[in-house]
């Protein structure tokens, strides 16, 4: 499938679990930038997906598309947005063959003949049989992903297939393992892969349980799920980076009505996308634990040090290198210009001061611990009984005040003067909010 | 590295799950090999397992971490692995019970109090994990900090029981929930995605009004987690406004109250 077919799954799955289902057909198709048709034809593919990776869910069969990929805390612990990576388009004999050639080698290494000879037996009697340079082929791309190995010795090669993590462990290890593995994909950066490994293990584990059911005892409280689809943009990002190479991306802003612009090969239906070309060189990849979103910071010639969310990029591809002095230098220039970036804001450094308050008559200081744990560099300067200052320069203001705001009546910005007087006009505007609105008599 | 590899096919994925071959790919063991050097390895499982792993994965290279990546306005790094995790995770499996005694936060210990266990809960937040159980005792759940626990035994329970204390458990939860409806102020709809991403850890539904071109969000959370929706609000401040749940809405008269009088001065 070409890559363009990603990008518009990816803003497709995100438009549809954000929004989970505020919009109709139209709406939805309008927004993204597509046709009814396409639409349609896109949530026919997904459905069609999900259904063959989700097979062994019982109860949640008759839901809706919709409803599966909405988030249900205490039942799904599979992150559904995953599938997203499984729907690489693929010839059906293709992925008959693949499947076969691994089916073959799970017991004992073979040779490119032997698996030829087990390919062909394992194919219905209609199916045109595959010649042996197919095969080849088909196990020079096995290697090259690490799925197979081939093994030391002379000719004829033998080829045995990575399954050790299966076959070398004791039941209990391999739970032992699939826990690991269920807490650090959930738990660290990036986790994509471990996803896919997980997904792996589980099935593999429900082999050997046999009939009975794995309970799932692991509950993430207030994870992002969403920054699964994100991560399709982060690899390449991340070897673009290791490569010391610029990147040439459509991006769509936030303000925009549309996320997402066809490519069209009729120049009668080409029309003008909302989004923007952008050629930068990518220095770091930031991801920001408050909203769960993705960016990336990088260099764009004449304009300096740039910002994008990840969300808003598409048609991403790699382009010219450039010499590792000049990377070093701009990455320090980036350095020196986000050393005190709350998130990723490069503005001027500002010193803020605030006052916290201890909350009253609670057993437990939960609004020191908090400021304690995610203050960031900032520090407490003054203790007394009842409240505490806290002191933090940072790049900006815009970036720190969510969280500040956060604390609702338990924090009083001191300095900077106008951060005290912005903070002092919005309580007052968000007072009005909650103010009954009078009937006019 | 792509993510987008023709192995992970929807296809392949299925044609091997029902001839129940394995295998994994280079990117799925460089990642496990680079997990394995975090100090959660050393929790998650005996020392022998972790030879055995690290061994498999000797031909793969970890992948390369050189500072490109970094994460912003978290925690900073924090143990994600609790040496009772192996221990309930088992217990959780085969659904048994639990006698426990664990220190309440006044520093009173409660002694044996036996129960059923029913999930392992890692707070993405707070980065601490907790036992959620049926107290048998006392007839309710609980969540208990697994730092908290002094003690912990495996105890029988019959197959009838274990079904009994589900299904109360089912019925506590559902009967916790709360719903609170969120407006999103039409002037700031050109942010609606930054405001989605902010909620979408909870479970909600989110309406489209064509007519006054916004957006309504329903969240549906447990009681006890409202302070967690109310700082979330707070956090998006004029960009929302709750219209339903009269308790967010009367803690939010509260707070606005409570911190305008903090400008008084002024």
């Amino acid at each position: 499938m070409a890559r363009e077919s990603f990008d518009k799954e990816i803003q497709f799955l995100r438009m549809l679990t954000l929004t989970s289902g505020a919009y109709n057909r139209q709406q939805f198709a309008d927004r993204l930038g597509i046709s009814v048709h396409t639409f349609d034809k896109t949530i026919r593919r997904l459905k069609e997906i999900v259904q063959s990776v989700q097979q062994q869910l019982p109860a949640e069969q008759g839901h809706d598309f919709n409803e599966m990929l909405r988030l249900n805390y205490y039942e799904s612990a599979d992150p559904l947005l995953l599938f997203l990576f499984r729907a690489k388009s693929l010839k059906e004999t293709e992925s008959v063959r693949l499947a076969l050639l691994l089916t073959a080698l799970q017991s004992q290494p073979l040779t490119t003949m032997e698996l030829l000879d087990a390919c062909c037996e394992g194919l219905p009697a209609y199916s045109a049989l595959p010649d042996e340079k197919t095969i080849r082929s088909d196990l020079k791309y096995l290697v090259e992903v690490g799925v197979v190995r081939k093994e030391p010795g002379g000719r004829p090669y033998r080829y045995a297939v990575r399954n050790d993590l299966v076959t070398e462990l004791t039941d209990e290890e391999l739970l032992d393992l699939y826990d690991f593995v269920d807490v650090m994909a959930n738990t660290q950066l990036p986790s994509v892969q471990g996803y896919l490994l997980r997904d792996h293990l589980k099935k593999a584990m429900r082999r050997q349980a046999g009939a009975q059911e794995i309970a799932e005892p692991f509950l993430y409280k207030y994870h992002y799920y969403s920054r699964i689809l994100d991560e399709a943009h982060v690899h390449p990002l991340l070897h673009a980076i290791r490569q010391r190479r610029c990147v040439t991306f459509l991006y769509f802003s936030a303000a925009k009505q549309s996320i997402y612009g066809s490519q069209n090969t009729n120049p009668l239906f080409e029309k003008e996308t909302e989004g923007r070309e952008h050629t930068i060189l990518p220095l770091q990849v930031i991801y920001d634990h408050q909203y769960g979103r993705w960016y990336v910071l990088g260099h764009a010639g004449g304009k300096g040090i740039m910002k994008f969310r990840m969300e808003g990029m598409t048609q991403l591809a790699e382009g010219e290198p450039v010499s590792e002095k000049r990377f070093a230098d701009l990455l320090a220039v980036l350095e020196e210009r986000t050393r005190y970036s709350w998130l990723v804001d490069t503005g001027r450094a500002v010193k803020v001061r605030v006052r916290f308050f201890n909350p009253e008559g609670a057993k437990r200081n939960f609004i020191r611990e908090r400021v304690l744990l995610q203050g960031q560099w900032g520090t407490i300067t003054e203790e007394e009984s009842e409240s505490f200052i806290y002191e933090i320069t940072v790049n900006g203001i815009t970036e720190i005040k969510p969280w500040l705001r956060s604390f609702g009546s338990s924090c009083e910005v001191l300095e900077p003067k106008r951060l005290r007087q912005e903070f002092k006009q919005e309580w007052k505007e968000l007072q009005a909010y909650y103010e009954p609105i009078r009937e006019n008599i | 590295m792509s993510l987008f590899e023709k192995i992970f096919n929807y296809q392949i994925v299925s044609r091997l799950d029902e001839s129940g071959a394995f295998a994994t790919t280079s990117q799925e063991r460089i990642w496990l090999q680079s997990m394995l050097s975090d100090p959660a390895a050393t929790e998650a499982f005996i020392p022998s397992t972790l030879d055995k792993l690290r061994l498999m994965l000797a031909d793969d290279d970890p992948l390369e971490i050189d500072g490109s990546l970094r994460e912003k306005a978290g925690i900073p790094a924090s143990p994600v692995y609790h040496p009772l995790l192996r221990i309930l995770r088992s217990i959780l499996r085969s659904r048994s019970g639990i006698c426990m005694s664990y220190r309440m936060r006044n520093g009173r210990v409660h002694e044996r109090m036996s129960g059923f266990p029913y999930k392992l809960e890692f707070s993405m937040v707070k980065k601490e994990w907790s036992l959620l159980w049926y107290n048998r005792r006392h007839r309710t759940l609980m969540s208990t900090k697994l730092s908290s626990i002094v003690t912990i035994t495996e105890e029988e329970i019959p197959p009838e029981e274990t079904e009994k204390f589900t299904q109360r458990i089912l019925g506590i939860l559902e009967s916790r929930k709360e719903q609170g409806i969120i407006v999103i102020i039409p002037m700031y709809n050109v942010e609606l995605s930054r405001i989605l991403y902010a909620f979408s850890c909870f479970e909600k539904e989110v309406e489209y009004v064509q007519a006054a071109d916004s957006y309504r969000i329903t969240l549906t959370f447990q009681t006890d987690e409202s302070e967690y929706v109310l700082s979330k609000i707070r956090f998006l401040g004029k960009r929302v406004k709750v219209v339903q749940g009269s308790r967010l809405i009367s803690r939010m008269k509260e707070t606005t109250a409570r911190a305008l009088a903090r400008y008084e001065e002024d």
